[in-house]
């Protein structure tokens, strides 16, 4: 008795990690995967298994991929001058579902936060600057959010970009301030890079 | 549940779940207060962009529960403060000042002529340029309102009014100190004219950033004195000064 009291306090434990997960939504959770039959808790182990030992980042563009590299950035047919830099791996397919990009993507994992002390070595902009030297890409279309670290991360990226002489865009305004680009509609996503503006 | 409402800065916020966020705000009246934003960040109806740092707004919430959290109920914008968004380096001041509020003012103290200060420097920095002036006064003004103003133009120890060479500061010891009551150790060497520069600025109106000069040595010695002062009091470095830092580099002397 005592020993499975601990077991469900391990998965609680567990599950409270999770991002805006506490205590109380996590022994729900655990509670929830207690009751269910034998075969689907196992599946979901199965698939947290799988997902760490199959998904990783493309070591190219840092997006979720089964594949190495990427599928976007195997894909021959999508445009190699055209490099839009984003904030999250959920930002690239916020982009892919407007059906409006068809060049190449590159994930920071993150934004600049001057308050909490997350600074350019914490991005993957080292990598950036990497493939920007590799002398392919001619313009890059800056798409973080539109609040202020991502603002600040745009205002860093087209300082640092600048001076090699490449055309640096922005996602065309009508996005509102403030918000993040996961939870803006497929067609507003495209008409904020159709309608790109030079920043 | 009582609903208050004051005019607010908006320091930070910090995505919770799906689509909350968690909000520290800086009230006139109220003083530093932390917010649960319920769907702030899905739906934009009732906060639009009022909570995003640096906006002014006035802020509608119900007093903190047991979690410390204020519930945001409504939020009426006043400022966004779009220049300050516009460029690297106000973003890092800014984020320093709303940190640095943070550090020395710290949560449930009320404090409006802090606030008054926070705002009129957010003002100043939305339509000029980000300056050393700016930074220095904010600080020095700062550190006088929060009570750790030190002695600046008489010695610390025996109270002698200074002429002009030989003066010296050690913030842990209060502030200047004249050749005869130097400790045993190093202390910082400063001029009479920085000291007078510091002076004087506590006594314009404090909202006041407009039309103060110093030369790179005042601005130099300033910051070695008001950087002494702040690490006595802040309990941890600020993690903005890692960007401001790289934004605003000290003039060469
Ligand atoms: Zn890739
Ligand atoms: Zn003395």
């Amino acid at each position: 008795m005592l020993n499975s009291i601990s077991y469900f306090a391990k998965l609680v434990a567990e599950l409270a990690k999770f991002p805006g997960v506490g205590q109380k939504t996590a022994t729900r959770l655990a509670f929830f995967i207690l009751t269910q039959p034998q075969e689907e808790a196992e599946a979901l182990a199965d698939t947290i298994r799988d997902l760490k030992r199959k998904v990783h980042f493309c070591p190219i563009c840092f997006q979720m991929t089964e594949s190495d590299p990427c599928q976007i950035c195997a894909d021959p047919r999508r445009d190699r001058n055209l490099l839009c830099i984003v904030e999250e791996p959920q930002d690239v397919l916020a982009i892919e579902r407007s059906h409006a990009f068809k060049g190449q993507y590159h994930v920071l994992h993150g934004a600049l936060s001057p308050l909490d002390g997350v600074g350019p070595e914490d991005l993957k902009i080292a990598e950036l600057e990497e493939r920007l030297q590799a002398g392919e890409i001619k313009e890059i279309l800056i798409a973080t959010n539109f609040s202020v670290k991502g603002e600040t991360t745009a205002l860093y990226l087209a300082r640092l970009i600048k001076p090699r002489g490449l055309r640096v865009t922005r996602l065309a305004h009508g996005i509102p301030l403030g918000s993040d680009l996961e939870y803006i509609d497929q067609g507003t996503v495209g008409r904020a890079i159709e309608g790109r503006q030079e920043f | 549940m009582r609903i208050l409402n004051n005019p607010a800065i908006i320091i930070r916020h910090l995505n919770y779940g799906e689509a909350d966020r968690i909000v520290t705000f800086f009230t006139r009246d109220h003083g530093l207060l932390k917010g649960f934003a319920r769907g702030a960040r899905k739906s934009r109806k009732r906060f639009g962009a009022a909570l995003e740092p640096f906006s002014e707004a006035r802020l509608y919430w119900t007093e903190p529960t047991g979690d410390g959290l204020a519930a945001l109920k409504e939020a009426e914008l006043t400022d966004l403060h779009l220049g300050l968004r516009q460029d690297l380096d106000i973003i890092s001041l800014a984020s320093y000042a709303c940190e640095l509020v943070e550090g020395l003012i710290g949560e449930g103290h009320p404090h409006p002529e802090a606030f008054d200060l926070l705002k009129a420097l957010l003002d100043h920095l939305n339509h000029n340029e980000p300056t050393w002036e700016a930074r220095l006064l904010f600080e020095i003004r700062l550190i006088t309102l929060a009570g750790y103003a030190p002695h600046f133009l008489h010695c610390s120890k025996c109270g002698i009014t200074f002429s002009d060479r030989g003066i010296f500061f050690e913030a842990e010891l209060g502030g200047s100190l004249c050749p005869q009551c130097l400790p045993g150790r190093k202390v910082l060497s400063v001029s009479l004219l920085t000291l007078g520069s510091l002076a004087r600025s506590l006594q314009t109106p404090l909202t006041l950033f407009e039309g103060f000069r110093f030369s790179s040595q005042t601005t130099r010695e300033a910051h070695a004195i008001l950087e002494q002062i702040l690490s006595l009091h802040l309990l941890h470095p600020l993690k903005s000064l890692s960007l401001l830092d790289r934004s605003m580099p000290l003039p060469s002397a």
